[in-house]
């Protein structure tokens, strides 16, 4: 058996700044992220989908790069760029060829040291983000569904229940004020972590981080809300009306053990076991076999990257002749099995095999042909905030591959409990809709 | 390579370094007796391999048997062979770390994998088998057959479907490439028979192309390929000849009525040129210049300007007989009539204005730069080297591209816009609420309405 090995270096810039580099000088092509430990579920209550919106607006100008400077910067020197708001991070990442390496870095420290906007650029974005989410979600069959509909089901905690593409009032109500202020608290240096990836010399990139970064004065450590939830006692059920699509839907998500814990490992496993594509327990059963559902999936969501209250989640279109209740029977059954027998030896190795070669893919890409390294970097960037050990990236596999298979019956018993689940209903309200499919 | 670093950036902007030389990767070509054409290319980013195994017909070869019939074979070449059930196969996959998919478009039909290299053999084993020995077992068949009538009535409730839809009947009428999926009735009708004797035509080695991208040695891959597929045997389809699809003239308007609709999917389009074509690079990069990236002139108008959309973008798409450029973005509901006349003033501001030295120069730097990604990744690799092979360019196409692309004048590029953003003769689809945006859209030519179905309301 082949293990990857990723070569990496990591140090910590006197203002609290991570650098983490990666070097591979086979292709003339360096990806750069930065990384700032705060996604949607510490936003400001009254402001959902500010961390979004925000993100936005670090395209919008800085102070010595003007309004769409730093996309035809990047653009322009041959690369890509853009950025994605999660639940506990925010990203800012280009690829470019490696000979554009100091301006990205220029760029890029440029907007960590000051943001330098105005109400028309926010104005525009705000238009911008309203039709993104009514692109994803509103004016979508199944949009939004689960990632949106499921957190007000499950969770009781705001910090992880509300809508983070936000409502369109708490959007409207953003201001200026808000964005600067949102700026000062969590976009620091000692609440960040620089990734240069591919062609790029470790002692180069160093001295280029300290040149570009070094003098962004560091800030007070940012508040962390806590994100726990209460307890849940009983299982969680909610229904949300279905506006185009033809198929009932349902998810249900059960929530997870923290993070590298030894649990969370082996629910890694079990989750492969039920979600692993067509060869996944579920997709088997209620898809190939039993024949109810259209389409069956789901898993953890961005297993590394999450840093709060999260769960594994199963997404489900079911047959319009079968009824929720009838959908949800043949979903339990298949968790039931799980329970009472586990599942076989030669099923876990086989697991541990595409879980290996899936994990290197990750490495690779991630984003498309045109983002190499993309997994890669959200890994490093992960492990350095959450865990202060990037290298985790090369150790972090024997974990998985060393879950044992009593575990996996263990896992199932303990966590796939009806108290420590969430369902979603999504139903086609329109009849018309349907018939005249 | 000098490049012009634009007036208007601060003077703080470092200048670009030195550029490296992009050196793409050798490829090892063979032709096995069997007409199995193979092509190699190693790269040693992670000990895994990617792959297609294409054949060059798809659903327009088989389209008047019935619409979508190709893709709906390669749907069922997964479910079973003569040695393997549907759930042996799934697990095989799983047991050496490998993904496949079998699909088909209009032109090609494909199996692609990947896995992990210390399985290379086993995984192109049972490519082989699904290529050879598919066996089309009847009851999986008919659950495959009745999950497709599912997805075609749910792919009309997606506004994107319904617009690519309408738009592609408009530009390619009778032609194949005029439906892009098959009916309810359609679909019923499949028949087990139809499927094999589709795969039996379409999936043979003289037809077939295989590829190989990834951490390998290619001497000994291409032995074993020899060892696995060498006793493979088939001839190539007959190839068809097509109708001439209609060559629309004016504007018109097509509103395709999506009850409920809280914003507008607009989609333009116009007859252009397939990929072997001589002026494929001038167009590309006007292309990019025009909507095909994130700096690019739709984008900053109609997004970073006005805040009309989030996804405006403009693309040429190369079918094998014939391509088409088109033009799309969501909008909100009331700018739909401001989005057109935006989308045809920077159309029109390319045939009418030669676009300035440094605009250009960005265009190519960016054109050019990312192209080279492509050299990064295994899957990205992949996929040039796929579009080489499929459209049998030449050899030394990956190596000259950039060149081509920095080579291309503003000249040139007004001169391509003239001919190929055709504004005056470009169709338009608009998915929506009807009572929100008829008026607006009328304004653009003769305009026509249609259900999601594809039936003419009045």
């Amino acid at each position: 058996m082949k293990q990857l090995q990723i070569p990496i270096e990591y140090k910590t810039l006197k203002n609290g700044l991570g650098v983490v580099i990666a070097p591979d000088t086979a292709a003339p092509v360096v990806t750069l992220g930065v990384y700032y430990k705060i996604g949607f579920r510490l936003e400001p209550q009254g402001r959902s989908g500010f961390a979004h919106l925000f993100e936005h607006m670090m395209f919008q100008g800085s102070e010595n790069a003007a309004k769409m400077q730093h996309i035809k910067l990047i653009n322009s020197s041959g690369g890509v760029l853009n950025g994605s708001t999660m639940y506990d991070v925010t990203n800012y990442y280009e690829a470019v060829p490696s000979n554009a390496l100091e301006r990205v870095l220029w760029l890029e420290a440029d907007r960590m040291r000051a943001l330098k906007v105005d109400d028309e650029n926010l104005k525009n974005q705000r238009d911008v983000v309203k039709e993104e989410v009514r692109v994803n979600v509103m004016n979508q069959p199944y949009g939004g569904f689960p990632w949106l509909d499921m957190p007000p089901v499950a969770f009781r905690n705001w910090a992880n229940a509300h809508n983070f593409y936000g409502d369109f009032a708490d959007l409207d109500a953003a201001s200026l004020a808000d964005v600067q202020n949102f700026f000062r608290t969590y976009y620091l240096p000692n609440n960040a972590v620089l990734l240069l990836l591919g062609d790029v010399k470790p002692d180069e990139g160093f001295v280029l981080a300290e040149k570009y970064f070094g003098g962004i004065p560091e800030g007070a450590p940012p508040p962390f809300a806590d994100p726990a939830e209460p307890p849940q006692k009983e299982e969680r059920r909610g229904y949300v009306e279905e506006k185009f699509g033809t198929l009932p839907a349902m998810a249900v998500g059960y929530l997870m053990p923290a993070r590298r814990t030894p649990d969370w490992f082996a629910m890694a496993m079990l989750d492969q076991a039920l979600h692993g594509g067509r060869a996944g327990r579920i997709h088997r059963e209620l898809v190939l076999e039993k024949q109810v559902a259209v389409e069956a999936d789901g898993g953890i969501d961005d297993i590394f990257g999450y840093n709060g209250p999260t769960q594994m989640t199963t997404r489900i279109l079911h047959k319009p002749e079968y009824s929720s209740e009838q959908a949800l029977a043949a979903f339990d059954e298949v968790l039931r099995e799980v329970k009472e027998k586990g599942i076989a030896s030669d099923e876990l190795e086989q697991i541990k095999v595409k879980w290996r070669s899936d994990y290197y893919s990750t490495l690779e890409g991630g984003r498309g042909g045109y983002m190499p390294r993309y997994g890669l970097m959200h890994l490093l960037a992960c492990f350095t905030l959450f865990d202060k050990e990037p290298g985790l990236v090369n150790s972090i596999l024997d974990g998985f591959l060393n879950v044992k298979h009593d575990d996996i019956q263990r896992m199932a018993d303990k966590y796939l409990r009806s108290e420590n689940r969430a369902i979603v209903f999504r139903t086609p309200v329109s009849k018309d809709a349907k018939e005249a499919a | 390579m000098a490049t012009v670093v634009t007036a208007e950036f601060s003077n703080m902007v470092p200048p670009l370094a030195p550029e490296r030389a992009v050196t793409w990767p050798k490829r090892a070509s063979a032709q096995l007796a069997n007409g199995l054409k193979v092509v190699l290319a190693e790269t040693h980013s992670i000990p895994k391999f990617h792959g297609e195994l294409y054949f060059r017909a798809g659903n327009a070869l088989v389209s008047e048997r019935a619409p979508g019939l190709a893709e709906m074979a390669a749907t069922v070449v997964r479910t079973g062979t003569t040695k393997r059930t549907s759930r042996q196969i799934e697990e095989d996959l799983r047991r050496l770390g490998a993904d496949l998919g079998s699909s088909a478009g209009q032109d090609t039909s494909a199996i692609s994998f990947a896995g992990l290299s210390e399985f290379s053999e086993p995984i192109l084993d049972l490519v082989n088998e699904l290529a050879r020995e598919a066996a089309f077992p009847e009851a999986e068949f008919e659950r495959e057959r009745r999950q497709k009538l599912e997805e075609v009535k749910l792919e009309r409730s997606s506004p994107g479907f319904l617009a690519g839809e309408r738009l592609r009947k408009v530009l390619f009428g009778a032609h194949p490439y005029g439906i892009v999926s098959p009916s309810e009735k359609q679909v019923a009708a499949y028949r087990r028979e139809d499927l094999l004797e589709t795969y039996q035509e379409i999936y043979t080695p003289e037809n077939a192309l295989l590829l190989l991208v990834g951490d390998f040695d290619s001497a000994a891959m291409l032995k074993s390929i020899e060892k696995i597929f060498g006793s493979w045997q088939g001839k190539k389809p007959a190839a068809k000849e097509s109708v001439a699809p209609p060559r629309p003239q004016g504007r018109r308007v097509y509103l395709v009525h999506n009850p409920g609709s809280v914003q507008t999917q607009i989609l333009t389009g116009v007859h252009a040129i397939t990929r072997k074509h001589p002026d494929w690079v001038r167009l590309g990069l006007t292309n990019s210049l025009y909507g095909g990236a994130f700096n690019s002139r739709l984008v900053m108008n109609i997004r970073e300007d006005k805040g009309y959309t989030y996804s405006p973008r403009s693309g040429v798409s190369p079918l094998q007989q014939h391509g088409y450029f088109t033009v799309s973005a969501a909008v909100r509901n009331d700018v739909v009539a401001a989005s057109l006349t935006e989308i045809f003033y920077e159309l029109d501001k390319l045939r009418s204005v030669p676009v300035p030295a440094v605009e250009l120069a960005d265009a190519q730097n960016y054109v050019a730069g990312i192209f080279s990604m492509g050299l990064a990744t295994q899957d990205g690799l992949l996929s040039q080297l796929s579009t080489v092979e499929l459209n049998e360019l030449p050899a030394d196409y990956l190596e000259t591209y950039r060149q081509k692309v920095r080579n291309v004048t503003s000249e040139e590029m007004l001169a391509t816009a003239r001919k190929y953003f055709d504004s005056a003769n470009m169709q338009i689809v608009v998915v929506g609420e009807r009572s929100q945006i008829e008026e607006q859209a009328s304004l653009f030519g003769p305009l026509e309405v249609f259900d999601a179905l594809g039936n003419t309301l009045s």
